[in-house]
């Protein structure tokens, strides 16, 4: 079984919420699967996968999971990192709408808050939110927490962390030459930004 | 005038029909023990994130799902995920044209009978919007915008413990009849509603009104139980359909 439903990668029969998947004595519930008492069964529609111990693991129970089917949009959680578009920039806050949780494009839109001392790692109480971001910008942030009612709590305190792409205000592309500062490619004008080191 | 005593003798008649003689065919020929063929689709609105389309003989409803989407500003923050459920009637749902408003009393219900079964933790702080819009009113409403909103959850990828599927009885004198329509419903004695979760054999809502004798409901639930398990046989086909796999 575990063989055949590898090889043809999700090829497992199809089935669909609450369907029993197994004894929770001989497997584990993975992705898509909880356990319920002494039964694994799927809580999503998609196809039937084990997935066998890894080597070496005390458990030997095979891993369950339900994959393949469509899952519902990214939603973004504590840990994830999001790309995200500057809306509006304030004295201790900056707000962003989030576009991407990890490498996935939401469906709806998420509002995030960058609070003044999680723009940077270093000198957090002098941090200028003026001289970090400005709206438009593109930014490269970790998802602190869930945050208030209102937004989830952003944070861009690491290197890779912060603007990844801004137009300047002539309107030209605007190219990192430092980690705080960028450069207009139009009228070589520098501007102030907490610029993110891509690879 | 004499038309219109004629139609209650008439009534009057089919009622009595239906509460003494012991199964008799009823107006759309079914039997009382026999629920209307079902129809039901996935994915009718391509906007939303999931939707189902169901028709019960005159009964049509359609279902769509969105988000998880962020919750409105106004909402306290919660750890767990919001299930927001609008059941609407359009205009031309009745016989008698409505205002097409909604029905507070059904959207609460459609919210009791769901939240048991989706895994509200697994999308913490933010939404999901159920929204079921009856086409056509046909009886035995609310129990198919159950079973179809549980379909279109599940086509939008919600996490769940199980598909839920409800049917509704009414009782006639010594009659249990399954699956009443609109004119059945308005001469019922009472009436009972089961939303049920058919692979754990949990009952997740259970509506009973009106005049039952004790001995009857058992039965009657009982009934309801067994409908819902071969309705969510008819979902878990739908389910498995390769075209609505296909939608990726």
């Amino acid at each position: 079984m575990a063989a055949t439903a590898m090889e043809h990668d999700g090829g497992g029969d199809v089935v669909t919420p609450g369907e029993f998947l197994g004894n929770s004595l001989s497997l584990l519930a993975g992705r898509g699967a909880y356990a319920d008492g002494r039964s694994v069964r799927a809580s999503v529609t998609g196809h039937r996968r084990l997935v066998p111990p890894p080597p070496g693991s005390s458990d030997q129970r095979s891993t369950v999971e339900v994959v393949g089917h469509k899952a519902h949009g990214a939603v973004p959680q504590p840990g994830s990192v999001v790309i995200a578009r500057v809306t509006k920039v304030m004295a201790r806050m900056a707000s962003a709408d989030i576009m991407c949780v990890d490498s996935k494009a939401v469906k709806e839109k998420f509002t995030g808050m960058i609070r003044q001392q999680d723009v940077r790692a270093t000198e957090i109480d002098k941090v200028d939110m003026y001289q970090s971001y400005r709206p438009g910008d593109i930014i490269r942030a970790l998802v602190l927490s869930l945050g208030d009612a209102r937004a989830y709590y952003l944070s861009t305190a690491k290197n890779e962390l912060g603007v990844v792409s801004a137009r300047s205000i002539a309107g030209g592309t605007l190219v990192p030459i430092s980690w705080t500062e960028m450069q207009c490619e139009l009228t070589g004008q520098i501007e102030q930004r907490k610029v993110a080191k891509v690879e | 005038m004499s038309h219109a005593r004629s139609a209650r003798g008439e009534r009057e008649e089919l009622r009595r029909h239906l509460a003494v003689d012991s199964d008799w065919p009823r107006a759309d020929g079914r039997s009382f023990h026999d629920c209307r063929p079902a129809f039901m689709q996935t994915g009718p609105t391509t906007a939303a994130s999931g939707s189902a389309y169901a028709e019960f003989g005159k009964t049509k409803v359609i279902v769509s799902v969105f988000g998880p989407r962020e919750s409105k500003k106004a909402m306290m923050y919660s750890d767990t995920g919001r299930l927001n459920c609008n059941v609407s009637y359009t205009t031309f749902a009745t016989a008698i044209r409505g205002q097409g408003v909604d029905n507070k009393e059904y959207s609460a219900m459609l919210h009791k009978a769901l939240e048991g079964a989706v895994m509200l933790h697994t999308f913490p702080k933010t939404t999901v919007d159920v929204f079921a819009l009856v086409l056509e009113s046909g009886g035995s409403d609310l129990p198919i915008i159950i079973s179809c909103a549980s379909l279109a959850l599940a086509d939008a990828g919600i996490m769940m413990y199980d598909l839920v599927t409800s049917v509704s009885v009414s009782c006639f004198g010594k009659n249990i009849i399954i699956d009443p329509t609109s004119d059945e419903e308005a001469w019922q004695d009472g009436s009972l509603m089961v939303a049920y979760m058919p692979s754990r054999k949990e009952i997740t809502q259970l509506t009973l009104t009106g005049e039952w004798s004790d001995g009857k409901i058992t039965n009657a639930v009982e009934l309801c139980m067994d409908a819902c398990s071969k309705l969510c046989d008819i979902l878990r086909e739908r389910l498995k359909d390769p075209s609505s796999l296909a939608s990726e």
